[in-house]
């Protein structure tokens, strides 16, 4: 494949050139209640070129290998398009050749468990909530499977296969006209053993789903909350990840004023760090799409602004060390700065420190979608608990919290000592990242607001 | 090469149905007036559904390199055991539609830069603030195939351009959105509408939290009808989980709502005579004056609960997944709302004390299923006495839709391309909001 690689991009005349092949095979079995409504393995594949010309810098993502002499001459023009129109002249940043081709070691390599016996899995844990008559479920098995093959004019090859397993779904339950949902999801990407012996999982959810029905829902207003691991993750992504993104604040010149290395954004406890490199969690690569080597990168370290995540485009443009984070969804996107894996460090309280800490408030869990305006953000959880005196009390629904990231991470209080990462992800920035994975600990955050329709 | 697969695959089956799309697109887009990028993207895919001993097969492909091996996969796939209780359709005389403008193949990305700069330069002197601009160009060809005689393909031409004026500090913005099936010039009325909003909003003002009336713009009506879409759809209905079961015909709306799905409007990009699975095209109301007329359905919701397909069997993807990968199901595809009667200055007049929502951030979480939201503003402009006097930060609006579309205070007499249709501005009354003091 490099061979055929190389000598599409060797006829461009350009200051940089690159390619990337992708070929995903994507296994998915759906299940609605008890019906099965996909089921099947199939592959597609497609090339995505990038040339940068003059400080002008363009990609074309085509299908078939015939269109590329076309997608090569598209790609040429529209980086010479830009260098005439721009009065920014893009650079990208210095980094090492690199010829390497990495498979990741799989405990368990799903590919070589039967179809037959991942259905019978799904089916397995389907039927846990679906003891319930008031219950309905939409599961999925989902298993992608990407073989990349990147070849740069500066001599980087490199082959990294990317495999993600996933068993997620949503949980349904009607009382008459009142309708609840929560959902339920486990994975990763390194073996299908992350999918085994996992019912306690689908238990814990049809629980808290069933008794969403008989829970009051929260009165919006002003709160101090703890938030569990899963919703830390999610928090940090949103109210402040997309912000650490350089792509996002290059041109915007007073979020970048703002986002100065150096600015004291948070609480002195706080440190973020994105780190793909751990491994065993769900957001692992050991290479980004430009053949950068992927590294951990402190963000945050005491509440002060230390670093941020970046491509070769950015990291020249900031004049900052690259990072390895940039990333495209499949073979149909260039890419694009990504988180790979984001969490806050632990620190040293107890859960039950915190709940003290607290005394009245919210204990908030497990997230459900959010969406930041690098300012403001917002995102949804599936279910709360009241707090009283530091006790937990009675569960709660519709739960929607929106902050602001300038002063948001001050009000960050608190920090556990407990440490946990998400299994499966799915962040929709343009493009969509299964394997944005984010974590930590509990956190306990001041003066939340949380919506409601009282 | 299409026609050579149908053979094959009645070899092994009794229906075949081939869906091949080819879609060529180009966009720009400028930040903060610089041109930041040229992305273009040449794609192609073909789907293949089988139906044996009453049992439906799927399988997709990128490049059709191995024939064989696409209706293998689908023979393979049969042993999920999904049992249909439909055939694929027959061939029928369809509507001819005007889908694709040849002009747009003159639409160089040289003129695309041209515009947005445009944009960037009229926009900037008048808001003083960041501008960012995008325009895309798009030409896709769909074409469907099936063993009982269709044979169906459509060009469709596209156009779109937005133009947002962003908040300092954050990426909160007024955009508007048009589009078109050749080269539209970003109007007068388009800067005026972007230009007003923004000026009049610059400055940050405290508000307090309570009950009051909200105004969506087009382009954030999509949080209450999202909860729509989800609540009228024939896998919904079939699962039961819709709040809307046994609600046809019964007034859930304001009497001022009507809302209809019109895959015949050919004046807006997209317009279709027959649905992704080869079923002919129907105008279908969904609200009219407040009532709850129809749910919709593709071929395998709509003969499970014995109605048939509406025409809305369409491949749909989340989050921009790719089309050839799923399998249809129920969708609205050309969703409409009717316009009302009062001018968007006059609307604004209207207000005594609210909030417009000029964008919002969580759609997508919060109960969708009931019929709830609860969304961040960013940004919420405040009204008072008929006038924006500002912008609120911190806010949410939180509600559920079938008591808050029960009361409505106005509708405007136009309506705009927003996200997942064509929508006026609409304000209803006594909405709760959230306000960090």
């Amino acid at each position: 494949m490099f061979d055929v690689l190389r000598g599409l991009i060797s006829k461009v005349s350009a200051d940089y050139v690159d390619i990337r092949y992708e070929k995903m095979s994507e296994t998915k079995i759906v299940l609605n209640n008890r019906e099965i409504f996909q089921l099947g393995t199939n592959t597609g594949d497609g090339f995505v070129v990038r040339i940068l010309k003059n400080g002008g810098f363009s990609s074309v993502a085509f299908t078939r290998i015939e269109d590329a002499e076309k997608a090569l001459k598209i790609c040429l023009e529209n980086a010479e398009l830009i260098s005439k129109n721009s009065k920014k002249k893009v650079r990208l940043a210095e980094v090492e050749v690199v010829k390497d081709t990495f498979i990741p070691n799989l405990k368990e390599d799903p590919r070589a468990v039967s179809i037959d016996e991942k259905l019978e899995l799904l089916m397995h844990y389907n039927e846990i909530p679906l003891k319930f008559e008031n219950i309905t479920t939409n599961m999925q098995y989902t298993e992608v499977v990407r073989e990349k093959y990147f070849v740069s004019s500066e001599g980087t090859e490199i082959r990294e296969d990317l495999i993600t397993t996933g068993i997620r779904g949503m949980l349904i339950s009607r009382d008459g006209s009142l309708v609840q949902n929560v959902r339920v999801g486990i994975g990763g990407s390194d073996g299908f053993y992350r999918l085994r012996n996992r019912e306690e999982e689908f238990e814990k959810k049809t629980k808290i789903v069933l008794d969403l029905l008989k829970a009051e829902p929260v009165i919006g207003g002003v709160y101090n909350v703890i938030l569990n691991p899963d919703m830390t993750g999610v928090f940090t992504h949103e109210a402040f990840g997309h912000f650490s993104e350089a792509d996002l604040i290059e041109d915007n010149p007073s979020m970048r004023e703002r986002m100065k290395i150096g600015a004291k954004l948070g609480n002195d406890i706080l440190t973020i760090i994105d780190d793909p490199t751990i491994p065993n969690q769900l957001g692992f690569y050991k290479y980004d799409d430009e053949g950068v080597r992927a590294r951990r990168t402190y963000l945050l370290k005491d509440g002060v602004l230390v670093g941020r995540l970046h491509s070769r485009r950015t990291a020249a443009e900031f004049g900052e060390p690259v990072t390895g984070h940039c990333v495209a969804e499949d073979y149909r996107y260039p890419p694009i700065v990504r988180m790979g894996n984001i969490f806050i460090e632990p620190k040293d309280k107890s859960f039950e420190e915190l709940l003290e800490l607290l005394g009245d408030g919210l204990y908030i869990l497990d997230a459900k979608g959010g969406q930041t305006s690098g300012e403001n953000f917002t995102f949804g959880a599936q279910y709360a608990f009241e707090v009283k005196n530091g006790k937990i009390g009675k569960l709660l629904r519709d739960i929607n919290i929106s902050g602001n990231l300038y002063k948001t991470l001050m009000d960050i209080v608190a920090i556990g000592k407990d440490f946990e990462l998400s299994e499966v992800g799915g962040c929709g920035k343009g493009q969509l990242n299964i394997r944005s994975c984010h974590g930590g600990p509990h956190i306990l955050v001041k003066n939340v607001v949380i919506g409601g329709v009282k | 090469m299409l026609e050579k697969l149908i053979e094959i695959g009645k070899r092994y089956t009794d229906e075949v149905e081939i869906y091949q799309i080819n879609s060529f697109s180009s966009g720009v887009s400028f930040e903060n007036g610089i041109l930041k990028d040229i992305d273009s993207s040449i794609q192609s895919g073909i789907s293949l559904r089988i139906i044996k001993d009453g049992k439906l097969g799927f399988s997709y492909t990128k490049n059709l390199l191995d024939p064989e091996g696409l209706v293998k996969n689908a023979v393979d796939s049969l042993k999920g055991d999904i049992r249909v209780e439909f055939s694929f359709p027959e061939r029928r005389e369809l509507k001819v539609l005007n889908t694709y403008d040849p002009e747009i193949e003159n639409l160089t990305n040289t003129k695309m830069v041209e515009e947005g700069q445009r944009i960037s330069e009229i926009l900037s002197q008048a808001t003083n603030t960041q501008i960012n601009v995008g325009v895309v160009k798009s030409v896709s060809e769909i074409r469907i195939i099936n063993s009982k005689g269709v044979d169906y393909s459509t060009k469709n031409s596209s156009y779109m351009c937005y133009a947002a004026a962003m908040y300092p500090g954050s990426y909160s913005s007024i955009s508007r959105i048009i589009v078109d099936k050749k080269f539209k010039e970003f109007s007068k009325e388009d800067f005026e509408y972007i230009t007003f909003l923004y000026n009049n909003s610059k400055k940050e003002v405290k508000a307090k939290s309570g009950r009051m009336k909200v105004m969506f713009l087009p382009t954030t009506m999509y949080v209450l009808i999202w909860r729509l879409i989800y609540g009228t759809n024939g896998k919904n209905v079939y699962e039961r989980t819709t709040p809307l079961i046994d609600k046809i015909g019964t007034q859930i709306f304001d009497s001022s709502i009507t809302i209809y799905n019109d895959p015949f409007n050919d004046s807006l990009p997209g317009a279709r005579a027959f649905d992704d699975e080869g079923v002919e095209s129907r105008v279908l109301p969904i609200v009219e004056n407040g009532v709850l007329k129809n749910f919709y359905y593709d071929l395998y919701y709509g003969s499970k609960m014995g109605i048939g397909s509406t025409g809305n069997g369409y491949k749909v993807s989340d989050w921009g997944g790719e089309i050839i990968r799923v399998r249809p199901t129920p969708a609205l595809e050309h969703l409409y709302m009717k316009p009302g009667d009062k001018d968007f200055h006059e609307m604004i007049r209207l207000i005594d004390k609210g909030i417009i929502i000029a964008q919002a951030l969580g759609a997508h979480s919060g109960n969708i299923p009931n019929g709830d939201f609860s969304i961040g503003l960013s940004p919420g402009l405040y009204v008072e006495n008929g006038e924006i006097v500002g912008h609120v930060k911190d806010a949410m609006v939180a509600g559920n839709i079938y008591e808050v579309m029960k009361k409505v205070v106005a509708i405007e007499n136009k309506n705009y391309v927003g996200n997942m249709g064509v929508f006026p501005s609409t304000i209803f009354e006594d909405v709760s909001v959230a306000i960090r003091e």
